[in-house]
């Protein structure tokens, strides 16, 4: 729409045997810091990692994939993800401790795009495991002195995953659930809305897909820049499987999702189908 | 000395007996940051056909204990894109390169063949054991008179070396294989993968959206070895193994199952460098076993020798070498087995 797009990392991904800095869960969502200086060095918001869910460098064959997260954070030489347990690779991963040695690569993808390219005022919409990328983001357009907006929602309070990091940074926030337990009761289309109104200049969004569907169509009646990121089983993570398809919008066949990916402009791609 | 790696197959030295598995590397691109493409033994390209494919819709890959099921239908770019675009590149990587064909049907399978030839590429896969597409592929595969036919039509357009790649999911492998093997198949890779589903037992529906998958990874392995000792002790085309390899060891029991090579697919999503990691560890089994050339190790744990297809020159044959024909009461208990080997 204004010629952004979502742009490369700052050089090649790694393999790199990170160091477990911190590692703390709260119910079923953890946080982990890493220290991965060849990850960090390279990393912009918007890319991800793929970890291996167990410590050491013992060839491991079950769990056999690594799991993709999304950066939360990228400090000095250490980056943190934050997720959900939902099966047993994240159930092994969330019993590392600190000091411990994991398997990363990354980063990898595309990330959101430069923010001192974009103008007007930067709305990033996060939905529940889609709020941790938008910390990264937010620290990102703060630095280079852009006016930002966080809408962020989930269906409860203990659904926003990043809030206080995300909040850590400066931006403003505003924050909905569904149970009206933290914030408004009601989804991010609500102050999405309100803030295109008020002439957003461009939007980031992360979340399940169906929201990321409803930014979209928000963004395009109000003629404003969309990016957004999309979540996908995968199985490498770097391009090579061929696994984390989206259909693309402009006609038949697929995007990868890790290396056309996870950031896309809204246009390029379709949301919540096959 | 340093133990030889270097392996002999349909009349070609590579490197070393370690291939890329076809599908679980691209055209080499992603990987080129990581590794010298030009120090595998092998790369095998993703599977292409005629024209370029888009592959399923849905979710396409999904874990499972020790492995991965996988439904990409073939998503590729097409021969033409291939000869125009990525063999140019990985001539300047130095890659040795066998092409994986698929195809809808037996003139597709020929015409890809025929617009290979003459290229370069070291040589053919047929790709007849696809699990994910609904024409072609896994049809061709299932039955004798389907393998034999598609590769006996694909040997009289190419004059390059031509293997098999044969499906587990037949009620006998070796039958398949032997009916390659008399359509003028070179040489056969054992196995594909092997046909299995997951269930999203919270959405009450199946985890990929074409229902079946292909499974692949560590969980096969003994599988495969099965089938990969069961084929070389059936055939006089050499086998190339692959299933669920993760480590030198790993394909040290294929090789001493009777492969004369091995792929390494899945373990390059986990690990990148895996082909070459595996390659290694090879040599590292080589050098502390005292063995010095991968010949060796070829059919080490059979009961008899496997006949050797392709016999090293004379000057440097022990003196004291092997029987070229499987003899004795152990091979004919052998031979005798393998011709029910449906049985277990």
């Amino acid at each position: 729409m204004q010629g952004l797009k979502a742009s490369r990392s700052k050089g090649q991904w790694v393999r790199e045997w990170a160091t477990v800095v911190s590692h703390d869960g709260q119910g079923d969502v953890y946080r982990l810091v890493l220290r991965a200086p060849e990850v960090a060095r390279r990393a912009v918001a918007g890319q991800f990692v793929e970890v291996r869910c167990t410590a050491g460098r013992s060839l491991v064959v079950d769990p056999l994939l690594r799991r993709p997260f999304s950066i939360c954070s990228i400090d000095g030489d250490m980056v943190s993800v934050i997720y959900r347990v939902v099966g047993r690779g994240t159930s092994l991963l969330s019993s590392i401790g600190v000091g411990a040695e994991i398997d990363v690569m990354g980063p990898l993808g595309h990330s959101f795009p430069d923010p001192s390219v974009g103008a007007g005022r930067l709305v990033l919409v996060g939905g529940g495991l889609g709020i941790p990328p938008m910390v990264a983001a937010a620290a990102r357009a703060v630095s280079v002195g852009r006016p930002v907006t966080a809408v962020v929602g989930a269906r409860s309070v203990g659904y926003l995953a990043g809030l206080a990091e995300l909040r850590a940074t400066g931006v403003d926030v505003v924050v909905v659930t569904d149970d009206g337990s933290a914030g408004a009761r009601g989804m991010v289309t609500g102050p999405l809305a309100s803030a295109l109104a008020d002439g957003a200049g461009e939007v980031w969004a992360c979340g399940p897909e169906g929201m990321l569907q409803a930014v979209k169509e928000l963004c395009a009646r109000a003629g404003v820049a969309c990016f957004v990121s999309v979540e996908r089983h995968m199985a490498c993570g770097f391009g090579a499987c061929i696994g984390c398809t989206v259909p693309r919008a402009d006609g038949p066949g697929y995007l990868k999702a890790c290396q056309d990916g996870p950031v896309f402009a809204a246009e390029e791609v379709k949301l919540g189908g096959a | 000395m340093a133990p030889d790696l270097s392996t002999e197959l349909c009349g070609i030295r590579f490197k070393n007996p370690v291939w890329t598995a076809s599908g679980c590397f691209g055209y080499g691109r992603e990987f080129a940051p990581v590794m010298a493409l030009r120090d595998l033994g092998a790369v095998v390209v993703k599977g292409t056909s005629v024209e370029p494919w888009v592959g399923n819709p849905g979710t396409r890959v999904t874990e499972t204990p020790g492995g991965m099921l996988n439904a990409i239908g073939l998503q590729n770019p097409g021969v033409d894109h291939f000869l125009n675009v990525d063999w140019p590149w990985l001539q300047e990587q130095g890659a040795t390169v066998i092409v994986n064909i698929v195809g809808k049907t037996v003139d597709e399978y020929v015409e890809v063949a025929r617009r290979l030839e003459g290229s370069g590429v070291a040589g053919l896969e047929l790709n007849i054991s696809c699990p994910n597409v609904k024409e072609g592929g896994l049809a061709f595969g299932t039955s004798c008179a389907g393998a034999a036919g598609v590769t006996a039509a694909v040997r009289k357009a190419t004059s390059l070396p031509l293997m098999v790649k044969l499906s587990p999911n037949v009620t006998s492998i070796v039958d398949v294989a032997k009916a390659v093997e008399d359509a003028g198949a070179d040489a056969v890779t054992v196995i594909n993968t092997l046909l299995g589903m997951s269930i999203d037992i919270r959405r009450r529906k199946p985890v990929l959206g074409n229902t079946f998958g292909g499974l692949s990874g560590p969980a096969v392995k003994p599988v495969a070895l099965r089938m990969v000792w069961q084929v070389a002790g059936a055939i006089k085309i050499p086998v190339v193994g692959i299933g669920g390899i993760m480590s030198g060891e790993d394909a040290v029991e294929f090789l001493m199952a009777g492969a004369r090579a091995v792929q390494v697919g899945t373990a390059c999503f986990v690990n990148p460098r895996a082909p070459l990691d595996v390659a290694e560890g090879i040599g590292a089994f080589m050098a502390e076993t005292g063995v010095e050339r991968v010949a060796d190790l070829v059919g080490a744990a059979r009961p008899a020798p496997l006949t050797d297809p392709a016999p090293a020159p004379a000057a440097a044959r022990k003196p004291a070498a092997a029987p070229k024909k499987a003899v004795g009461p152990m091979a004919d208990y052998l031979r005798d087995f393998l011709k029910d080997s449906d049985r277990f």
